[in-house]
């Protein structure tokens, strides 16, 4: 059917490692089995001791970034993890949760429906690396000026910059009320203060920052890379999604609303 | 704090509460099941085939048998059960660790989400022959085309469709040539450009199509947009996970590909206690 014949497929003998690598973890075994740990390191620390004297904020941030957070750091980042510990019943992946749990779901798959849901580009950790690179590009800027320029050309739509854009139809006012607290803690928090300026500037059109957004800029000044910042949100708010899916499964069936026929309209 | 919302924005959103309004279809009860149209109980179901069914949900076209079948061996194009390969060995280590089948299925299957292979990557592939073919109506050659594409790649073809990560050459395109011929179908213009690009490629770089760039010009000339095939193929890889799922499921605990300590080269920082 092709114009030539067609060669028989060839592997290419790639060169592939002989061992998986990693920076993040060496596992020591027992003397008389190489398959049994008998001690950890992460990123150079054994996990006995950082057990005995780490929270476990310090422990992620470790994890993530190859060092122990600074106090400062270690503050905003768990400060944060609260602040994002449930993204709220309304929240889509939430809500897929409590379907997931009212519908009598295994439990243990509550959290990766969840987890698939609160990974899109709406409110969810696909926003957040678009937003780690916006506020990284722009922080270099005016951010009055940014605003200004934005909103020359926003359409009244949802978003006006990755991380920032209305909630229902106006300012999440919640996301607010965190950056304020946020902002309340000891240490440089540069891009943070750049977005608070670039928010305030947006908010009488009814436009102001995003938990994508709040996520995005902590995220930014801890020094995360841009990649890992969707992932890490998810994280964050996989305490909240699971809880709220484990709190329905113990429920009836009739515990959450189903739309009723008449309610239902099939257009053409 | 007020939110500065508008009263007319709130009313909107108030217009859809307790309500769903569909242009899909949905379930009445006594009454039957309806999808884009057709009533599926009556029309749909033992009427028609499952992938006929299925390219409609994906994409509102109820498409003749031909092409479904054509969809369908596309299919099994991408069911191997080889566990080397990423999706797959997710499968095959979710049996390991005794997880549902559908779990393990699904695993696999988000992980072909990918933008290096599976479907993804269609995508891209149908934007370069789509886009390819625009500009060959505005006489592109055809050389001119890949030459842009390494010029934009600074001096590397990269085009999603052609080149084949491990293996050079695709053995499943001859497979789906013969199928396209047998259910009789031509070949279209985003093909034939399709074929124009391989030779080009493989005169200079002995590099050929790969099933995606088969894929999305044939489906780009039966009228899908870029979205549809993505949608169509959502599931494409899912039973060659399921397949290499099966194979560890019921082997020992610990006795596929088990590691030791060392097998893991750790290149991080040396040991360093807490100050």
């Amino acid at each position: 059917m092709s114009e030539y014949t067609r060669e028989k497929a060839q592997s290419r003998n790639h060169a592939f490692s002989k061992k998986t690598t990693t920076r993040i973890w060496k596992e020591t075994p027992c003397d008389d089995n190489p398959y049994i740990t008998e001690s950890v390191l992460c990123h150079g620390y054994d996990l006995y001791e950082l057990m005995n004297k780490c929270s476990f904020s310090d422990m992620f941030y470790l994890l993530f970034r190859g060092e122990l957070p600074k106090p400062n750091d270690s503050k905003l980042l768990e400060t944060l993890m609260i602040a994002l510990i449930n993204p709220g019943p309304r929240h889509p992946a939430t809500r897929a949760a409590m379907n997931a749990g009212v519908g009598k779901t295994m439990p243990v798959h509550i959290l990766p429906i969840a987890m698939s849901v609160m990974g899109g580009d709406y409110l969810g950790g696909g926003e957040i690396e678009p937003a780690m690179h916006f506020l990284r590009k722009q922080q270099k800027n005016d951010p009055i000026t940014v605003a200004n320029t934005l909103l020359n050309d926003y359409n009244n739509g949802d978003s006006i910059a990755p991380g920032f854009g209305k909630r229902f139809g106006g300012i999440d006012v919640m996301s607010q009320h965190i950056i304020e607290q946020l902002l309340l803690l000891e240490g440089s928090k540069p891009i943070l203060e750049w977005a608070e300026q670039f928010a305030k500037a947006l908010q009488s059109n009814g436009i102001g920052w995003l938990t994508t957004g709040v996520a995005a800029a902590v995220f930014c000044d801890l020094g995360f890379q841009p990649k890992s910042g969707g992932v890490l949100f998810q994280l964050l708010s996989a305490p909240g999604l699971a809880a709220h899916g484990l709190e329905l499964g113990y429920e009836r069936i009739t515990a959450m609303p189903y739309i009723s026929d008449e309610d239902y309209v099939i257009e053409k | 704090m007020l939110s500065k919302s508008k009263p007319q924005d709130i009313q909107a959103l108030d217009n859809n509460r307790n309500i769903i309004r569909s242009k899909t279809g949905g379930w009445r009860v006594g009454e039957g099941v309806y999808s884009h149209g057709y009533s599926m109980l009556e029309e749909l179901v033992g009427e028609k085939s499952y992938f006929q069914i299925m390219i409609l949900n994906a994409t509102g076209k109820l498409v003749e048998r031909r092409l479904a079948d054509w969809v369908e061996a596309i299919y099994g194009c991408l069911s191997w059960p080889d566990p080397r390969i990423w999706c797959n060995q997710i499968g095959a280590l979710a049996g390991e660790a005794k997880t549902t089948a559908v779990a393990g299925t699904l695993a696999g299957t988000l992980a072909a989400d990918s933008k290096m292979y599976g479907m993804y990557t269609l995508l891209a592939g149908m934007d370069f022959i789509q886009s390819a073919y625009k500009k060959s109506l505005d006489k592109t050659t055809v050389a001119e085309i890949v030459d842009q594409n390494i010029k934009e790649n600074k001096g590397r073809l990269k085009i999603m469709g052609y080149v084949r990560p491990i293996a050079k050459g695709d053995e499943r395109i001859e497979v789906m040539e013969r199928v396209t011929k047998k259910l009789g179908f031509d070949i279209g213009p985003h093909l034939k450009l399709a074929y124009e690009i391989e030779q080009i490629i493989n005169s200079r770089l002995q590099e050929n199509m790969n099933i995606n760039g088969y894929i999305s010009a044939f489906l780009s000339d039966q009228g899908f947009t870029k979205d549809e095939v993505y949608q169509l193929l959502s599931t494409w890889v899912m039973s060659g996970v399921t397949a290499c799922y099966l194979e560890t499921l019921h082997k020992p605990n610990d006795s596929f590909l088990p590691l030791r300590c060392d097998d893991i080269e750790y290149k991080g920082a040396d040991k360093r206690s807490i100050d």
